[in-house]
């Protein structure tokens, strides 16, 4: 079983667009693939695959949101002080809990001097869904409840899913969301290898190179797609450079193509609706290359592995030291 | 007021700081950006970053001489971050703490002393185009962390701890109580989306989040306008109470613009783009007066 996830930090810049084709190509040649759609914030990946009902569709996680009872309430403002999140305030004198920002913690309540005047009420937090789909592979994808927290943990078990429907010789492709957070870290957390996708414009390889900070703390071997790379061919130098500094091979460079668009409108995947156009040649040679790297795993995983271990390390202040400040 | 959007990429940032810009001529302005996993406003406007603040949050600390086994604080702990071993000796995986506080209040025997841990950073930026200026508030997530309400917050308050007429706020992709943060107690919301259905999927979502939190004025921006159809973004605004303000067309001049860390409102005043830009300028004056 391997794993693969296509992460980019920056937001629109191909993620989905290059884990579908990746995974149409994969199928085509008879790999056995599950699917998953990490993106549980902007869920996205279904609408490509032209999907619009779900087989299964099941409540997933407990979340939980504090309430202030207002009769027992002695207004002595200890739970705002302590909200780590900000979620209470005051308003006309009363403390009231502000759902969307509440985490659910037991802060407030623990701080509470009166019995009984915060109680915490169960809420469904997202659903994850599943569907077979008309190219032969399962998608996996889950939806939580917009305003409520964001949390890997939906992500983490859409991929427990995914491990296992998949048989030992499948591969799972796991698009995930923008951004280096949770839902980004349970995307990485366990692949194999990241696709990184990046644009050759600055805010995009400022949050690459942020991205594949976290790829290095998983000491996670990782390759590299320049999307609509004709956009700002001065910049390409630069992404280059990076690449080969840090082992990344580059798998090709997708040109800006306006039928993209036209796909999507149409909710069909850029290679199968336009499979002429500059774009889908170069969508389908990425996928091959991928296709070549499964099938010599162990060679290409032992020349692209990061040689030196980057871990994580949290920043910790001591209680002592932390008094002293 | 808030830029945010749902979908990733399209063009939260460009329409804020192009905003920014033009707002600033009239306002005293702050400008925060609040995508702290992938702030890129700074560089969008060509600004590096100064006067860095470590955002730490509580970390919690055991004093194992006092600790009774009880495994309370374990118990409450939200993000299953304290563990306890078969003894009931607890410890912490420091990547999945919150920073609550939950563990420090429910001890009994106040075995548990508050740390600290660093997450994130804050910084305050000085901007100034053509004679005006404003001050950039940017927050930024540390690679590795997963908490990123707090950094959101921390920079929110940093940002209006400032004296000024006019916070405009730049939230991250997603539907999230991250964006809710950033968006909570806006007197606008401009929810920036493109012709694309996954485009119009998000703003359904985050149109749904800014109708929870009750923010009285929701407009609707379509950038890359022109690349695919835009009905049922309209009758997704109406859904929502919200109001079509502007179309930006995809454009060639937006990129160099975007690419050069100059917003296109300055480097090319006299195009179509910029003139959208002075349009919305003008109706968010009118707005907030």
């Amino acid at each position: 079983m391997l794993e693969i996830a296509v992460a980019s930090g920056k937001g629109g810049v191909g993620k989905s667009t290059i884990a579908s084709s990746i995974a149409i190509v994969l199928a085509r040649k008879g790999v056995d693939l599950v699917v998953v759609d990490a993106d549980a914030d902007a869920p996205n990946l279904h609408l490509i695959f032209g999907i619009e009902e779900w087989h299964i569709e099941e409540p997933y996680g407990e979340a939980m949101v504090a309430e202030i009872i207002q009769e027992k309430c002695t207004r002595c403002g200890r739970c705002m002080e302590e909200c780590p999140y900000g979620a209470i305030d005051l308003v006309n004198g009363q403390y009231v809990i502000n759902k969307i920002l509440c985490e659910g913690c037991l802060t407030c309540t623990l701080v509470c001097p009166v019995k009984g005047a915060i109680v915490r009420h169960k809420l469904v937090s997202g659903y994850i869904r599943e569907t077979p789909t008309q190219y032969g592979f399962p998608l996996i994808s889950a939806r939580l409840e917009p305003g409520r927290p964001n949390t890997g943990k939906i992500v983490s078990e859409e991929k427990e899913r995914a491990r296992a429907k998949a048989k030992q010789d499948s591969v799972i492709v796991v698009d995930s969301a923008a951004g280096i957070g949770c839902q980004v870290v349970s995307s990485l957390a366990g692949a194999n290898m990241s696709i990184l996708v990046v644009e050759p414009t600055p805010a995009s390889f400022s949050d690459l190179k942020r991205v594949y900070v976290l790829t290095r703390h998983f000491m996670q071997p990782a390759a590299l797609v320049i999307n609509k790379y004709d956009i700002n061919e001065d910049f390409l130098p630069q992404i280059k450079s990076f690449a080969s500094d840090n082992n990344l091979e580059i798998l090709g460079m997708i040109p800006y193509d306006e039928n993209l668009p036209i796909s999507m409108a149409h909710m069909k995947p850029m290679i199968e609706m336009f499979p002429d156009s500059p774009a889908s040649k170069e969508l389908v040679k990425i996928a091959e290359k991928v296709y070549d790297i499964v099938v010599n795993w162990r060679k290409w995983y032992i020349e692209h592995r990061p040689k030196q271990p980057m871990p994580y390390k949290p920043q910790i202040i001591r209680p002592e030291d932390f008094k002293q400040q | 007021m808030a830029v945010t959007g749902g979908k990733g990429g399209t063009g939260k940032s460009f329409v804020a700081t192009n905003l920014a810009v033009l707002l600033a001529e009239y306002y005293s302005l702050v400008l925060a950006d609040l995508d702290v996993e992938a702030p890129n406003d700074h560089i969008l406007l060509g600004a590096g970053l100064s006067e860095e603040e470590p955002v730490d949050i509580m970390f919690p600390f055991i004093d194992y001489s006092k600790c009774i086994k009880c495994r309370a604080c374990s118990n409450v702990c939200d993000t299953g971050a304290m563990l306890t071993s078969r003894e009931g000796l607890p410890y912490i995986i420091p990547r999945l703490c919150s920073g609550c506080k939950s563990c420090y209040f429910v001890c009994p025997t106040r075995a548990i002393y508050m740390g600290r841990r660093i997450i994130g950073k804050t910084f305050k930026t000085n901007v100034n185009f053509n004679g005006s200026s404003f001050t950039l508030v940017t927050g930024m997530l540390n690679e590795g962390e997963e908490h990123t309400p707090p950094v959101v917050l921390r920079a929110k308050r940093r940002a209006l701890s400032l004296d000024a007429d006019l916070y405009l706020v730049d939230t991250s992709a997603g539907t999230s109580n991250t964006v809710a943060t950033a968006m909570d107690k806006s007197m606008l919301v401009i929810a920036v989306t493109e012709p694309t259905p996954l485009g119009l999927h998000d703003l359904d979502l985050i149109l749904h989040v800014a109708d929870s939190m009750d923010i009285p004025e929701k407009w609707v921006v379509i950038n890359k306008s022109g690349i695919g159809p835009e009905e049922k973004h309209q009758e997704i605004a109406e859904k929502h109470n919200a109001e079509i303000v502007a179309r930006i067309p995809y454009s060639k001049d937006v990129i160099d613009s975007y690419v050069k860390g100059t917003p296109i409102a300055v480097a090319n005043p006299h195009s179509e783009i910029s003139s959208i830009f002075r349009q919305l300028a003008e109706m968010v004056r009118e707005v907030i007066g």
